[in-house]
């Protein structure tokens, strides 16, 4: 196997074999198994509340409403007594009593809170019909009479189509793809810089550029990082669509989501397109550099903080976004949509909120890819002098060090 | 045969190497030996390419670099491994990375630890073991692809004289297989018991180079070691002795100006009779490197 791939294999398995890497990837299924089951337990333990019970010694009347209002009505209880009980011990939320006295019909509602208003109208209209069959019955009209009596107004809505109004999917769009950029290079930034850092100055470094070239083991290191975080986004991935699947079938997220199927679905969209190359590429830019200040930190005791100019660099490309939430055809986005490191927010910040030409986002991603394979390229060259030497001095001093460091072959 | 010539290498305005040039022989093993500082180890950073340098360093004919890295098993002067990993999992990844391939490694690894006396099993990881006990691992992580060129800085070090031993052992049996080996040390006895060719560095400068016969004999036999019934005295009065040393009851080392007049004093100190001891040798390697670098500092 290529020494290059061997590197890589070693640097991801030694990842996400680790207890944290579990944690980090079980976390938000956890959250959301947690959110589930109480909303589950929420659900089924008050379901029974929400109902009532329909009591009345008028059969047909009694029917009547229940036909018209099964999910809201328990029929297993028939007498007051056993309603009362279940009242009390607040298994249901009231209960019903009809009765017919002569030709009207009478309810009482029994409970220690009003009725649902969607309820109650639905119980009156159940209760109309009844007594307008009962008059209907009582004024002995002639057919033609009935049918007159029965026309209805005609009601019709003459609707213009509809601006489409999708600012809340955009809005949505921009702060899924935005809060996931910004957690998936944090979290990596500080893992790459680390992985990189601890082994800053060591021996085994020795060992190993005795073995390889720097350049090789630099670019395994980035790969083994990269493939990590691809496990991550694939797991979370295919997380998400079981998930998604077991919402549609848990019955309180089903209704949430029919209701809400077209802001999913331009959500979706908005984010499963060149959006998430550029969150992928913004990744390998950010890792590159999270590379680089781990291997200038002065020793591998130092590679807690390795990661600060990746993470700081990180949360100025994401804060700078905000003021800009209400003004997004400001000069400032549409050129910091081009700058590297920048871009991974401002072009999906500007794709999502309004149409981008292809040729601007072809010159925005050949910045950014050319970026990334330049400082790949250049960082790979420096790379054996920075990790050998052990200078203790400044950082800026190793920084300068490191940037001017061009090793001379004979 | 790695080849070193005219080796030169400046950091900043020191002069860490100066005009350097020896061989290194397969099948034979030579000592690189100098106080702190002197350049043994920039000349194995030279050897390996990690610095720019002036010269020249060819293995077999062949400029070091990635091509030739298979053949070399490299030691470093401070010892270090990955802690998390297993024996078996640092030993397999230095070896996939020396192009080995794991299945080819993994039955050897037992026998090695064998051989070498680490205490553990090769499930352990590198973090649970002892100081030596990971030294002992690191060695087998540099020998155990049967290198052709071994690069030793300071091997010895830190160990005990019966791991010693061991490692004394291995090197020799590398050497046997036709590897060239090269190792600093600053143990003149380990160096003179397994090296054939030896250079001294000072201040950057190979100041001794050939083999150790060579080089102690370059020195002259101007030592005679005697054991006796004299007093300092006595034996201070003889003609062309210089210095007597008296390292243990009865036992004396006479330095002298002319190493012609060893017969002479023979005849004197033994007038025909017994004698427990008496032996004319050139300086010990400890002598020669306290002499060398002594002189470095008038």
């Amino acid at each position: 196997m290529n020494k290059l791939w061997i590197v890589t294999a070693e640097t991801y398995l030694r990842q996400v074999k680790t207890w944290s890497f579990l944690i980090l990837i079980l976390s938000p299924f956890i959250f959301f198994g947690i959110s589930a089951g109480a909303g589950y337990f929420a659900g089924s333990s008050t379901a029974g509340q929400d109902k009532i019970a329909v009591i009345s010694q008028q059969q047909p009347l009694r029917q009547q409403v229940i036909r018209q209002n099964k999910g809201d009505v328990n029929q297993k209880i028939i007498t007051q007594k056993a309603a009362e009980k279940a009242v009390k011990a607040e298994d249901l939320a009231g209960y019903l009593i009809l009765s017919q006295s002569g030709q009207r019909v009478k309810a009482v509602y029994h409970s220690t809170r009003n009725m649902d208003d969607t309820l109650k109208k639905q119980v009156q209209a159940s209760l109309s019909q009844y007594q307008q069959a009962l008059n209907l019955n009582e004024a002995k009209l002639t057919p033609q009479q009935t049918q007159a009596l029965q026309q209805q107004p005609i009601f019709q809505q003459q609707l213009k189509e509809k601006q489409k109004d999708d600012s809340l999917a955009k809005l949505l769009s921009f702060w899924i793809m935005a809060f996931l950029a910004y957690m998936i290079l944090t979290t990596y930034a500080s893992i790459t810089a680390q992985e990189i850092a601890s082994e800053k100055g060591t021996k085994i470094m020795e060992i190993i550029f005795s073995s390889t070239t720097a350049r090789k083991y630099f670019f395994g290191k980035i790969l083994g990082v990269l493939l990590v975080i691809l496990t991550q986004i694939g797991i979370y991935l295919g997380g998400g669509v079981l998930c998604y699947l077991l919402a549609q079938r848990l019955t309180f997220s089903r209704e949430f989501l029919a209701d809400n199927h077209t802001l999913i679905s331009a959500v979706l969209h908005n984010l499963v397109n060149i959006n998430l190359l550029y969150l992928l590429l913004g990744v390998v830019l950010f890792t590159v550099l999270s590379a680089f200040s781990g291997a200038l930190v002065a020793k591998a005791e130092d590679a807690s903080k390795a990661a600060t100019p990746a993470v700081y660099l990180n949360m100025i490309a994401f804060f700078s976004t905000f003021p800009f939430q209400g003004n997004t055809h400001s000069i400032v986005v549409t050129i910091l949509s081009y700058v590297p490191f920048f871009s991974s927010y401002f072009m999906p910040f500007r794709m999502i909120n309004y149409t981008v030409s292809p040729v601007e986002i072809t010159i925005s991603l050949l910045i950014l890819v050319v970026t990334i394979i330049g400082s790949a390229a250049y960082i790979g060259s420096i790379y054996e002098g920075l990790m050998l030497q052990t200078d203790d001095s400044s950082f800026f001093k190793r920084f300068k060090r490191g940037l001017s460091y061009r090793k001379q072959r004979s | 045969m790695l080849s070193i010539q005219h080796l030169s290498k400046k950091f900043g305005d020191l002069q860490a190497l100066d005009d350097i040039s020896f061989d290194v022989v397969p099948g034979e093993i030579t000592g690189l030996i100098g106080q702190n500082g002197a350049g043994k180890s920039t000349t194995f950073h030279s050897i390996l390419n990690f610095l720019d340098y002036e010269g020249q360093i060819r293995w077999h004919g062949q400029p070091v670099d990635e091509t030739v890295f298979d053949t070399i098993g490299y030691l470093p002067e401070e010892r270090s491994l990955m802690p998390k990993l297993t024996i078996e999992q640092q030993i397999v990844y230095l070896a996939r990375l020396k192009d080995k391939k794991a299945k080819d490694i993994r039955p050897q690894i037992d026998p090695w630890l064998k051989r070498f006396e680490v205490k553990g099993q090769k499930s352990d990881k590198i973090k649970s073991l002892s100081k030596g006990n990971k030294q002992k691992v690191q060695l087998i992580c540099t020998m155990i692809h049967n290198p052709k060129l071994l690069i030793l800085d300071e091997p010895f070090s830190g160990l005990d004289p019966v791991n010693m031993d061991i490692l004394k052992q291995a090197i020799l049996g590398a050497k046997d297989q036709g590897a060239a080996i090269i190792f600093s040390s600053h143990d003149m006895a380990n160096v003179e018991s397994v090296c054939d060719n030896l250079v001294m560095l000072r201040n950057g400068q190979a100041i001794l180079n050939g083999t150790l016969d060579d080089v102690r004999n370059q020195f002259g036999k101007n030592q005679i070691h005697v054991t006796g019934p004299w007093s300092v005295q006595e034996l201070a009065d003889l003609p062309h002795v210089t210095k007597v040393l008296t390292p243990r009851p009865r036992q004396f080392v006479l330095h002298l100006d002319d190493p012609g007049a060893g017969p002479a004093i023979f005849e004197t100190l033994t007038q025909g009779k017994y004698i427990e001891a008496f032996v004319q040798q050139a300086p010990t390697l400890d002598e020669i490197f306290r002499m060398e670098v002594g002189a470095g500092h008038e």
